[in-house]
């Protein structure tokens, strides 16, 4: 108890050198708390971005695949085209049994069928005849869009996700080419509604159905405008394989195309001009007005669990899943739409690293030159019959209650100061994630402005940091006591041994 | 009072750890010193007078023959205990902590002693004033006294703990001769009056002539 009077004792009789290693372990402890702060708080954004974002398996024909082997074949375009038309497409038992498995969370799925309409022009480009092919192949499939995987907040942009879909539509367009001139898309809810969260279509007027059991549809302003169509207006849908199946769906909003792609730049009409928009509910009640009617289904699957991936995988190829068909992922989404945060991570652990190795060299410096100004009193106190081991004791309590007091005020300041820090450094992520909600809600329509769209496919939030609480939490203080701690302990070995080591006779003899 | 046989030196020789293997510092040193009775140890300058001293109270180790305390080889006993309990050493430097108050230094001594003293504060105000000091200067720090005055601090605090053997090297090398007498009576009454065995190494002879037994160390050849 003695020595820690003393040591508390030497503390306040000399203020200028304890001083002087206070501020010192000050700064090096505002930069370790702002550092860690940082590192706890990208820990933390990556780790609710990974337990918000949804791990989604999407089923898709392999076309690459498919089309590699029949050119390995020699087939000539036509075999290609009869080859692709030979299989079969998924159906919705398929869908639904592979989504009853103990891997996932939750499906949803999109229809495309090749539809016709009652007293409806179609959007056609008669200037340029690649135009008139593109349609055609929309009018069958053009719903390519919805297979796109949705774009991320700080990730790839809407435009590079439309070159895709291109890609994909003359694909499409070569393997079948019969159809209606509309192409209905039937969303099973508004989750599978990826078009409209990734922002490729952008309301203009009225609203998305909130109902999807009711017999609604959103259509292009290029549509809406051509046949001069109304929000809450009624058109009929007609059976291209049958004139006199017909179905009424009433128009609950206008919708643009945001993203163009080069080549649809020379086309009067986007893309998606002929693309009505309804729910999985209104293309089932039309396939059973007419059973030869045949549409695509495009499942999305949320996992459980990143890690189930492959056991999913590997239960819908014993499930049955044709061999031209593949299973895909948005795994690589994930991580690259974290790399950026866990960037800012690695740089501020290196950081941290450095501020160590500095604090340790710093504090080491000035521990041996402390012990040599104090070598005189090591000398009274050995000779007055203190033990080495006592005095060892008694200076590092010394450093010890410096290096507390010190370690406390950093935090304090640390703490503050590393809010701004935080929030300036991971800026970007933070932007990102409320532009891309606040674009989400917008283009859905008015009535969707309080859903909450932050966990749908991937548009999780990174959300500010406006208080202390959220980055410096007791982690962060033990963390900093212990590197603190850690960096006086090693700093301090030189005075240790620096005290075994002197003889007090030859300190006491220098004295005199 | 009976005088007893506190501390024995026999054969005691030491060379610094660089000299040659023949270049002894003291050669073959055998004394005697008891209770109640001031010892001088005088010399010329280089003559070994506070290498003897380091050996005595237990600060240099690397010594060939034996010292006894109390019939104890000193190589086999606790040194720092011995220094804290059994000795008291007074330099002629004072080596007080000048950080510390008078009150502070002396106490200090008691706390490494693991003293039960109840109340401290009384009992350095009496040792202060057995060595003719004013309580006042109890709470003064050590800077702020005199030469004088710190050597009877440091005189106070070797006989905090109440140790049997008093070691002072050149104790009034740097005090004026009113002073040295001064600090030589509490010496005297030490040893006389309290049965004490004081050794005191000095090439003064005013302090000499005040001891009892005087032992002499040659320059060694």
């Amino acid at each position: 108890m003695y020595l820690i009077k003393q040591a508390w004792l030497s503390i306040i009789r000399n203020k200028g050198r304890n001083i002087l290693m206070g501020v010192i372990i000050i700064v090096i402890a505002v930069a370790v708390t702002i550092t860690l702060s940082i590192v706890n708080s990208s820990n933390k954004i990556v780790k609710s971005y990974e337990e918000k974002y949804e791990i989604q398996a999407y089923i898709s024909m392999d076309r690459n695949n498919l089309m590699n082997s029949l050119r390995e074949d020699n087939a000539t375009q036509e075999e290609m085209i009869n080859k692709f038309n030979e299989i079969e497409s998924l159906i919705a038992e398929e869908i639904t049994s592979y989504g009853d498995s103990k891997y996932i969370k939750d499906y949803y799925f999109s229809y495309n069928l090749g539809i016709d309409a009652k007293d409806i022009k179609e959007a056609t480009d008669s200037l340029i005849k690649e135009t008139t092919e593109t349609k055609t192949e929309i009018k069958k499939f053009g719903g390519a869009n919805s297979n796109e995987r949705p774009s991320f907040p700080g990730g790839a942009n809407p435009f590079e996700s439309k070159k895709t879909t291109t890609t994909k539509r003359e694909e499409i367009k070569n393997i079948k080419a019969e159809g209606g001139a509309f192409n209905l898309i039937g969303y099973s809810s508004v989750t599978s509604m990826t078009d409209f969260i990734s922002g490729t279509f952008t309301i203009v007027d009225g609203e998305v159905f909130s109902d999807f059991s009711s017999s609604s549809c959103v259509i292009s302003e290029e549509l809406a405008s051509l046949n001069e169509l109304n929000v809450g207006d009624t058109i009929t849908l007609v059976s291209p394989k049958n004139s006199k199946k017909t179905y009424d769906v009433k128009i609950t909003g206008i919708y643009k195309e945001n993203s163009l792609s080069v080549d649809d730049m020379n086309n009067m009409f986007t893309s998606s001009a002929n693309t009505i928009i309804t729910n999985s509910h209104t293309v089932g009640e039309i396939l059973g007005l007419d059973s030869s009617l045949k549409a695509t289904l495009n499942p999305t699957y949320i996992l459980n669990d990143k890690e189930d991936m492959e056991a999913f995988t590997n239960e819908v190829k014993e499930k049955g899943l044709s061999e031209y068909y593949t299973v895909t992922n948005n795994l690589e989404d994930v991580s690259s739409a974290t790399e950026s945060i866990k960037n800012v991570k690695t740089f501020a652990l290196t950081f941290l690293l450095i501020t160590i190795i500095i604090g340790v060299v710093v504090l080491f410096v000035l521990n041996t030159i402390n012990i040599r100004e104090r070598r005189y009193e090591i000398g009274v106190l050995r000779t007055i019959g203190m033990k080495k081991s006592s005095v060892i004791f008694k200076f590092l309590v010394e450093l010890l209650i410096v290096s507390f007091i010190s370690l406390v005020v950093g935090a304090g300041i640390g703490s503050f100061t590393s809010v701004d820090v935080a929030n300036k450094l991971l800026e970007q992520e933070i932007k990102s994630g409320e532009n891309h909600t606040d674009a989400i809600n917008e283009n859905f329509g008015k009535n969707h402005e309080k859903m909450d769209f932050r966990n749908i496919n991937g548009s999780v939030n990174v959300e500010k940091i406006d208080n202390i609480d959220a980055i410096v939490d007791f982690k962060v203080i033990f963390e900093l006591l212990g590197i603190g701690l850690l960096i006086t302990m090693i700093s301090s070995m030189a005075s240790c041994i620096a005290i075994a080591r002197f003889s007090p006779l030859t300190i006491l003899k220098e004295r005199s | 009072m009976k005088k007893r046989e506190i501390l024995k030196l026999f054969d005691v020789g030491y060379r610094y750890s660089d000299a040659k293997e023949d270049e002894y510092v003291l050669r073959y040193i055998s004394y005697q010193f008891a209770t109640g009775t001031i010892y001088a140890i005088k010399g010329k300058s280089g003559s070994g007078k506070t290498t003897l001293l380091s050996l005595i109270s237990g600060l240099e180790k690397r010594y060939v023959g034996n010292i006894y305390y109390n019939n104890q080889e000193l190589k086999k006993i606790d040194l720092d205990k011995y220094r804290s309990h059994d000795i008291g050493i007074v330099f002629q430097s004072y080596n007080l902590l000048p950080h510390l108050t008078t009150f502070e230094n002396i106490t200090l001594s008691m706390d490494i002693n693991h003293s039960e003293i109840k109340d401290k504060k009384g009992k350095v105000l009496e040792l202060l004033n057995s060595v003719g000091l004013r309580p006042e200067l109890s709470e003064r720090r050590i800077l702020k006294l005199s030469g004088g005055e710190q050597q009877r601090v440091a005189i106070a605090r070797s006989l905090s703990y109440n140790p049997k053997l008093i070691i002072a090297d050149e104790p009034t090398g740097n005090l004026d001769v009113e002073t040295e007498n001064e600090i030589m009576q509490i010496f005297k009454r030490l040893a006389h009056e309290e049965d004490k065995c004081v050794i005191i190494v000095t090439h003064s002879d005013n302090v000499s002539n005040q001891c009892d037994k005087v032992y002499e160390l040659k320059t060694k050849k």
